[in-house]
């Protein structure tokens, strides 16, 4: 038993050793995950996109438009930045990039509303910009629902309603929604606590395989065998281990600027969430075993495979796209992903605050990514023993 | 084998043939650029969420209520999964993920619409996706709007003729109108900037691999000591060549066959194309073989260049509104060939735009096509000293 500790012990100093010779090692492991961190949070600030950039297209001008061009200009999401009347110049406006949106009051619409027949106006959106046009489209939309009132509610005040009584007739049903967990939709919440643990996951399925490998490559797996005393988990988890406490202390920064500094919303507590932390981590570990062990030896092999599966994952974790949506077999392809399970670990404890036990199967998945690997050491033996570096 | 004269095409004729014996990079450049844009395009291939399970909790229990719930159930977004008699109840659903949104009609829904006054029927959205909270708000929202019209029309502005009523429903009409993304769906807002993406990185990729197995087998230099690789233009124009040809290939087949086959918008004309793909490729096949320079093993192109693609796809501004970019990041988006070159694309064959139209982001491609060429040749200068001064010590 001591034998062994001391062997993994020794493994360990030789890891360290080799992280401290390559450059490499230290940018990726440490530079590019916090850089990552402040990359994000930075970046997505303001929480909801506000002011995006919209044409006006006024074909009327008169001092009726005017008037509701300028209720639109105090909307949250909307800011004209072209004024114009020509709506071709707002279209090579928008096909410049320069705006999302067009609101276009055509000619007449005074007269039509003036003589009580049914203005039209419209609003273009470019879904190409799918984030930009929603946002856009919700706030232009709830503009012209509320012209529409605003006129209903004119025409009742001039007969003698009260206020309250005008409320019931042009808005009876009033929909209150509750978008739970996080009431402001702030999408940086919800993003960063997908995107930046989940970067910090791949990078660590990628040096998991990429360390092991290296000892192929430099020719020296049996050496690390040999110090194992012959024992393969011993040599993993001596190879392994430096790379688990550095990413889970990562990984607990992350948190803690998440949770503590950032005040994003946490209802399970930070001790919690960095137990969760811990658990991604020794998952991510398991899924680069696991790849190198599908290829053993042949470290590119097994790096390819965790990048083009890693970089997949961000699709499959459903948060912009849900996976409720896509088809069958993504559905199940994206269970053998951590970040989908560290994802819904998330939304459940941190977002939600409900019990773990409901989302027991994910916890579950990821133990189950970090145990598999072991059922396939004898490949690692087999390649430990008589496989050579392929380039 | 026949050996030109022309350096170039030495150079040239070399890292083709480097490239078809590599299976490693072949992975890289072949497969990776034929294969995962038919994976992407199917993961999103549904487009939008469609019929998404909610429940309800019909406090009311009149007929008016469950007219309401029907019209919900009715529209294409959601559908109601479930009735549940207390919040409690839907509250466990919601958490055992078997609906993703609860209605609430409260007890006095129609007594108070009876009396006139306003009621509020509550909507709880699960935020696992952002698009679950969207899609439940507007098929809800609507049903709202249409019923308040009814209501407003029906039972308290008398109307005698159909053109009266039509009028009290909408005193001002208003089009929506989604523009080059018609359906509103993911696919194809997300597909087209993920595709040029795709290029960019799989160049990255394949670049990086071929000049670490340089370094690896001449032993730290990224040319082979032969009397061919004297000329530094030869060299880059010569490595350059292989790949741009190579990735201009398969960027037209991602324009045109991956775009085709999952029915994405395409309104390109092929010359505005070609002028757009010129210069991105350029840029980018350059900008791959300055960095790749800094490898010096064929696997830690993998580990540099792979985790990249996310960051690059939010600093284009494509998928987070680039409006909303903070300065200090637009800066640094603007050193990689992604940022213009998925605005340009999405530009060019998403919305019809010509060149003129991204005048600024080809003159961007432009400038940082030169910029990493001249970079590639300074590096290449001094990989050519270094080589040219160990051959004579040995």
């Amino acid at each position: 038993m001591l034998d062994t500790i001391t062997n993994i012990w020794h493994i360990c100093r030789r890891e360290l050793r080799m992280f401290s010779q390559r450059p490499i090692f230290l940018v990726i492991m440490i530079v590019a995950p916090l850089g990552f961190l402040w990359m994000f949070t930075s970046l997505m600030q303001s929480g909801l996109p506000t002011k995006l950039p919209a044409a006006l297209v006024d074909e009327d001008n008169t001092h009726v438009t005017r008037q509701l061009t300028r209720i639109l200009g105090t909307m949250e999401e909307t800011h004209f930045v072209l004024e114009t009347n020509s709506f071709t110049e707002a279209r090579k406006a928008m096909q410049r990039g320069e705006v999302y949106a067009i609101f276009r009051i055509p000619k007449g619409t005074t007269e039509a509303a003036l003589t009580q027949r049914q203005p039209v106006i419209s609003f273009y959106t470019n879904d190409s910009y799918y984030v930009a046009a929603s946002l856009l489209m919700k706030d232009m939309r709830k503009m012209s629902e509320m012209a529409g009132l605003a006129m209903t509610r004119e025409t009742m005040r001039a007969r003698g309603f009260r206020d309250d009584q005008i409320m019931g007739t042009i808005q009876p049903i009033v929909v209150e929604s509750h978008p739970l967990g996080n009431p402001h939709l702030n999408y940086s919440v919800v993003l960063s606590n997908l995107i930046v643990p989940g970067l910090l996951m791949l990078v660590i399925m990628l040096t998991t395989s990429y360390a092991i490998g290296m000892e192929w490559k430099r020719g020296r797996q049996k050496k690390l065998y040999n110090m194992a005393g012959g024992k393969t988990w011993v040599a993993v988890v001596g190879k392994l281990l430096p790379q688990t406490m550095l990413y889970t202390l990562i990984f607990w920064l992350i948190d803690l600027v998440f949770y503590s500094y950032l005040q994003f919303p946490c209802q399970c507590g930070i001790p919690r969430m960095m137990l969760w932390g811990l658990l991604a981590v020794l998952a991510s570990q398991g899924f680069g075993l696991l790849m190198f062990e599908a290829f053993p030896g042949q470290m590119r092999m097994a790096m390819s495979a965790c990048s083009l599966l890693g970089v997949m994952q961000f699709s499959l974790a459903g948060f912009s796209f849900p996976v409720s949506a896509m088809d069958k077999p993504f559905q199940w392809l994206s269970n053998i992903f951590p970040l989908h399970h560290y994802f819904l670990i998330y939304v459940n404890q941190a977002l939600n605050g409900y019990a773990i036990s409901y989302v027991w199967s994910s916890v579950a998945a990821l133990v189950l990514i970090f145990l598999l690997p072991q059922v396939f050491f004898y490949r690692l033996t087999d390649a430990f023993l008589n496989k050579e570096y392929e380039p | 084998m026949i050996r030109p004269k022309f350096p170039i095409l030495h150079v040239w004729l070399d890292e083709l043939s480097d490239i078809v014996k590599d299976e490693g990079i072949l992975i890289f450049i072949i497969l990776l650029p034929l294969a995962y844009p038919l994976l992407y395009a199917m993961i999103y291939n549904t487009e939008t969420q469609r019929e998404l399970p909610i429940c309800v909790v019909d406090d009311n229990m009149s007929a008016r209520s469950r007219d309401f719930i029907r019209r919900v159930d009715a529209t294409p977004e959601v559908k109601v999964a479930a009735h549940c008699v207390s919040m409690a109840d839907a509250q466990e659903l919601m958490r055992m993920r078997k609906v993703y949104g609860i209605l609430r009609i409260p007890s006095e829904f129609d007594t108070e619409l009876w009396r006139g006054n306003q009621t509020v029927v509550g909507l709880y959205s699960d935020l696992t996706s952002m698009l679950y909270y969207k899609v439940e708000y507007l098929a809800v929202i609507n049903v709202a709007q249409e019923l308040n019209r009814n209501i407003k029309v029906r039972e308290h502005q008398n109307t005698t003729t159909s053109r009266e009523e039509s009028l009290a429903r909408w005193p001002i009409r208003f089009d929506e109108v989604k523009m080059y993304n018609s359906a509103g769906g993911f696919a194809a807002f997300l597909i087209p900037p993920v595709l040029m993406l795709i290029l960019q990185q799989a160049l990255c990729l394949g670049v990086g691999m071929s000049m670490g197995r340089s370094r690896e087998r001449f032993h730290g230099l990224v040319i082979p000591p032969t009397k061919h690789y004297k000329n530094t233009l030869a060299i880059v124009l010569g490595k350059g060549l292989v790949h741009f040809l190579l990735f201009l290939l398969m960027a037209f087949y991602m324009s045109t066959c991956v775009t085709r086959w999952f029915g994405l918008p395409q309104l390109a004309h092929f010359v505005d194309l070609l002028g757009f793909f010129i210069p991105y490729l350029l840029a980018c096949t350059y900008m791959a073989i300055f960095y790749s320079s800094f490898i010096y093993r064929r696997e830690d192109c993998i580990l540099l260049f792979v985790f990249m693609s996310i960051p690059l796809l939010f600093l284009s501004g494509v998928s987070w509104p680039g409006a909303s970019i903070p300065p200090l990041w637009k800066v640094v988006g603007s050193v990689f060939p992604s940022t213009w070159g998925l605005n340009a694309y999405v530009r060019i064959s998403g919305m019809g735009a010509s060149l003129g139209d991204c005048r600024e982001e080809i003159m961007a491609l432009w400038i940082l096509a030169a910029i990493y060429f001249l970079l590639s040749c300074l590096m290449y200068m001094f990989e050519i000293r270094k080589a040219v001064g160990r051959s004579l010590l040995n």
